[in-house]
């Protein structure tokens, strides 16, 4: 069953049109990341899954139900603006949310003090919300949202606003959360947000879903890579330039681009028998970078690169993590990502390859 | 059964918010001022119809306020996270509302308790005062459940202004002298007259409700009065929440 289930959605605000025919899929049990740039309808269709807002035609299904009062506590949601009723302390805006949930004692004190404590906040319960960071209030509001344990968690925009060292902190304590188990629908514009926690992502653009797929297949290697070390005898440099003309070495740097997997791996393991210390390796840029900017500029879909990922450089070969086979095996993201894309992206990547 | 105790809890929270925000000193401060100016004892003790009447009038003024002001905070993003819960659309609205109508008829319980011992009121039992308050408390409630229609969550800008434009036909009698009516085209003329013959009709219980808390006088058909200020609040009622529950929810400043 899915979780989230949208046909043919539409939704107009005064005759301007937001959602135009989405359709989306969200299984149970997975957490799914929606991109999207700001005011694409992200908000929208979280009101219009939450039931706030009337579809102007299609239908919507959450946990399998068309009528959408009928899910109501079955579902946690955490706003994107970080608006709570501010003259309560976390201890008593908790208790008041549960109550109307219909949870009684003692479930709701052992609830409320649970939730507290998993977002850090037990110290600060009594204290008045007004008086609360908006780093703690974000806090409180994954509390509330996991407070009756929902079978599924609607997120919008969860790092907005926030400080990097918040963001930081939101996005761990929503690693937590993913790993306890719950449906996540996640929409946000922040591609960190849904590399680290989600399974799977779609991007929304021009009100419907421009592109889908597993995160999983998008965790290929860079397309061109820096990698970092302490110091590079000019021997070494020759030997790796030597190994592929896109290789370029200087004292402290070694650029790949184009980079494969195999060169990438090829290059690390020479810097690794020559004990050159490496300090970091650094993707110039993300599959799941150029795939959103790609949709939102309106260009055509490009394939990541088509072999797939050396899971381990160090893995014996037969086993499961191994360097990959050839390019272009069946099998691989390669497959799955060609299914969603569609064959005009196929024939791009042939070109490519050509 | 439940749906009663939600909304009963969402009361107790929207007031302990709207007692925290420091507005409900507002409402404090004018009882204070209305007691002081009206109230307040003079050589001979009030007759009952000058307190009724001035305080029919006070409670009306109080309603206005706190109605808007509980739709007010009703109208915000805050809302959102308490209506993902098991709290309908209903019960939240009829909570704003009744928030509100608690709040006037205490301040109205406490002006009437402050003349009993500053300022008793001459020949008023409890009988008679509890006689002359249940329509007065009624037109509060009537007036509040018309502002609750009326407000921005509940009808669009559009139909606020048709039931606006229909109040207002209703007391164009009032409104319009008889030289402006003797200037309008006599089809016109009596097009408005019809007009207002039917929309002022709703209106009757709500001046027969006002005189029956001055005189109290509940013989003959008059002990119908307070039955359809009720059924008229109940009416108003549903039509905003059936308002309500049909509307994309879109709370100011989100």
């Amino acid at each position: 069953m899915f979780a989230i289930e949208t046909e043919k959605l539409y939704k107009s605000y005064d005759g301007l049109p937001v959602l135009r025919g989405l359709d989306l899929r969200v299984p149970e049990g997975l957490v799914y990341g929606l991109l999207g740039p700001n005011g694409t309808g992200k908000s929208t269709l979280i009101h219009v899954l939450l039931g706030f807002l009337k579809p102007t035609k299609g239908s919507v299904y959450v946990l399998g139900e068309r009528n959408l009062e009928h899910i109501r506590g079955r579902v946690g949601y955490l706003p994107e603006r970080l608006r709570y009723h501010l003259r309560y302390s976390g201890r008593e805006y908790l208790r008041y949310l549960g109550q109307f949930s219909d949870m009684r004692e003692p479930l709701l004190t052992t609830r409320v003090n649970e939730g507290l404590r998993m977002v850090g906040l037990l110290d600060a319960a009594d204290r008045l919300l007004g008086t609360y960071s908006k780093g703690m209030l974000q806090r409180l509001g994954i509390a509330q949202a996991l407070l009756t344990d929902p079978e599924i968690l609607i997120i919008d925009e969860p790092t907005a606003g926030l400080d990097p060292a918040g963001q930081r902190e939101m996005l761990d304590l929503l690693t937590t959360v993913r790993d306890r188990g719950h449906t996540i629908f996640l929409a946000t514009h922040f591609l960190e947000e849904v590399e680290q926690l989600c399974d799977q992502v779609g991007v929304l653009f021009g009100g419907k879903l421009a592109a889908e797929l597993e995160v999983r297949s998008l965790r290929t290697p860079g397309r061109s890579v820096l990698i970092n070390v302490s110091e590079l005898q000019p021997e070494l440099a020759q030997q790796l330039q030597r190994l592929d003309p896109a290789v370029r070495c200087s004292r402290h740097e070694i650029a790949l681009q184009p980079n494969t997997p195999a060169l990438q791996a090829q290059v690390l393991r020479a810097l690794i028998d020559a004990e050159v210390p490496i300090i970091a390796l650094e993707p110039q840029s993300r599959p799941l970078e150029e795939l959103y900017l790609r949709v939102v500029r309106g260009e055509p879909l490009e394939l990541p690169p088509a072999e797939p990922p050396p899971n381990s450089l160090f893995a014996p070969p037969g086993h499961p993590d191994a360097l990959p086979p050839p390019p272009g095996r069946p099998g691989t993201g390669e497959t799955f990502l060609r299914e969603l894309l569609g064959q005009d992206a196929e024939r791009d990547h042939q070109s490519n390859q050509e | 059964m439940k749906s009663i105790t939600r909304t009963l809890r969402f009361i107790v929270f929207t007031l302990v918010e709207y007692a925290r925000s420091g507005r409900i000193l507002v409402e404090c401060l004018a009882t204070v001022v209305v007691f002081y100016l009206f109230f307040r004892r003079w050589t001979t003790p009030p007759p009952a119809s000058y307190f009724f009447s001035t305080a029919g009038l006070f409670t009306l003024g109080l309603t206005f306020y706190s109605t808007s002001a509980m739709m007010g905070l009703g109208d915000r993003p805050q809302g959102y996270v308490l209506l993902v819960r098991r709290i309908s659309r209903a019960s939240y609205l009829l909570g704003l509302y009744l928030a509100a109508l608690t709040i006037t008829s205490a301040l109205y319980g406490i002006t009437s308790i402050g003349m009993a011992i500053y300022n008793p009121v001459a020949d008023l039992t409890l009988r008679g005062w509890l006689l002359g308050s249940l329509p007065l408390l009624l037109n509060a409630a009537l007036f509040g459940a018309l502002l609750t229609l009326l407000a921005p969550i509940v009808l669009t800008a559009g139909w606020r202004l048709a039931v606006l434009a229909l109040v207002a036909i209703a007391f164009s009698g009032n409104l319009l002298g008889g030289q402006t009516v003797a200037a309008i085209p006599q089809v016109i003329a009596t097009g408005l007259s019809i007009l207002r013959t039917i929309f002022s009709t709703p209106l009757l219980p709500a001046f027969t409700g006002f005189q029956l808390s001055v005189d109290r006088d509940y013989s003959g058909i008059h002990f119908l009065t307070p039955i359809a200020q009720l059924t008229l609040t109940l009416s108003l009622l549903s039509l905003a929440i059936y308002a309500f529950r049909r509307r994309d929810l879109i709370f100011s400043s989100s």
